[in-house]
């Protein structure tokens, strides 16, 4: 045995963890296992496909302790805003297989609730407070969904479609004007800009 | 003002500034990606230190705000935090067109788009980015400043704190400082000293 075709696993002993499984022996395990359709061969290490918003919990539970996807990378989220839904794609990773797994789920845009995947992996809460924040889906049984970088925010969520980004910045914020005494200004010292274009707005 | 206070500098004045601009020490709390100009700035090949700036870790000791690059709402709390603990006279230096006016992030929603109305800005280093050579003239504009008793902006922030605190809750709501600066600005002389 090389070291070439050594896991990242490295703790363990190959024999445990056996030899790393080709896409479509991945596909049929996790057909066998969790008992999802609606999956298909992407790539040489990649397998995608959709699974029901109420069975993705099921499904991830079985992805973890039968088929041997212990590492979830990411949970990502689409708006699909034309057809009124946002789309949640859970990565799984294999150490043993070196292959991701993609699962695509899709709920209702106007209710964006999802139930929680922390009892399976804790780093999800993470994720799941990100997609909170940004996209507004709200994921039952997370008890940590607090704000993370907009804390003291007050708009809709930012990564929905329907939000304009110019029109809350220029809402927000202040702007400076183009003022054409500038050039003296620099020449002079620039003394900030208070008393110049007046207060706050 | 700046001429009537020119005036009035007493010799001691002028050999308090002409000390203290010889040993600006600059925190190092890097806000955005001009951060990246400053390590070459900082070592041999610029060696800003040849003009006494060198970084300092605390704010309690520092004189210089150098704020490199974009602000977000939730990083310009901290630094309106950290700027009320620096000893005065304290001198922020808006470093890059972020600073200016948002730059690269004008339509952003989470990024502010002018220092001034938050900090009272002593000068700005224009770019995207600046360079270390940007970088060395405008610390050399400001230890001439000095020099001069000119860089006298931190004293705006005590003198029309309504201000600056008015555009600060405009973002924030209310914000939480652990500082009276009312009491600060008396305790630097500043606020007697306009009444």
């Amino acid at each position: 045995m090389s070291e070439l075709t050594r896991t990242p696993n490295a703790g363990r002993p190959l024999a445990a963890l056996g030899a790393a499984r080709h896409a479509e022996a991945i596909l049929a395990a996790i057909l066998s296992e969790t008992g999802a359709d609606g999956f298909h061969v992407k790539g040489a290490r990649r397998v995608e496909g959709q699974v029901q918003a109420d069975s993705l919990h099921s499904f991830a539970a079985a992805m973890k302790s039968r088929v041997g996807f212990e590492h979830l990378s990411a949970i990502s989220c689409v708006d699909w805003i034309a057809q009124g839904e946002f789309e949640l794609v859970y990565h799984f990773w294999s150490y043993r297989d070196n292959c991701l797994v993609s699962a695509h789920v899709r709920i209702d845009r106007a209710i964006a609730s999802m139930d929680t995947i922390t009892d399976l992996w804790m780093p999800a809460s993470f994720f799941e407070r990100d997609i909170h924040e940004f996209f507004g889906v709200v994921f039952q049984g997370n008890t940590d969904l607090e704000r993370y970088i907009l804390t003291d925010w007050k708009g809709p969520p930012p990564m929905r479609k329907d939000f304009v980004s110019r029109d809350f910045a220029h809402e927000h914020f202040h702007y400076k004007d183009y003022e054409p005494t500038w050039d003296e200004m620099i020449e002079g010292g620039y003394h900030g800009s208070r008393g110049k274009s007046g207060g706050a707005e | 003002m700046a001429e009537k206070e020119l005036t009035q500098r007493s010799a001691w004045d002028k050999v308090l500034a002409n000390l203290r601009k010889r040993s600006l020490w600059m925190l190092h709390y890097c806000t955005g990606c001009g951060a990246v100009e400053l390590p070459p700035t900082m070592t041999s090949r610029f060696d800003m230190e040849r003009f006494g700036i060198m970084p300092m870790v605390t704010p309690r000791q520092a004189d210089i705000l150098l704020i490199t690059g974009y602000l977000s709402v939730k990083t310009l709390k901290r630094v309106i935090l950290i700027y009320e603990q620096m000893v005065a006279p304290k001198y922020v230096v808006g470093f890059g067109s972020c600073t200016i006016n948002g730059g690269m992030y004008w339509n952003s929603y989470t990024t502010i788009k002018a220092l001034d109305r938050y900090l009272p800005v002593e000068m700005y280093l224009a770019g995207c980015m600046p360079r270390p050579e940007a970088i060395i003239t405008g610390f050399n504009a400001l230890i001439d400043k000095i020099a001069k008793g000119e860089a006298n902006s931190w004293k705006d922030y005590y003198e029309n704190y309504e201000f600056y605190h008015k555009n600060q809750q405009h973002v924030f709501g209310d914000i939480e400082t652990h500082h009276d600066v009312t009491d600060d600005g008396k305790y630097f002389r500043v606020v007697e000293a306009t009444r």
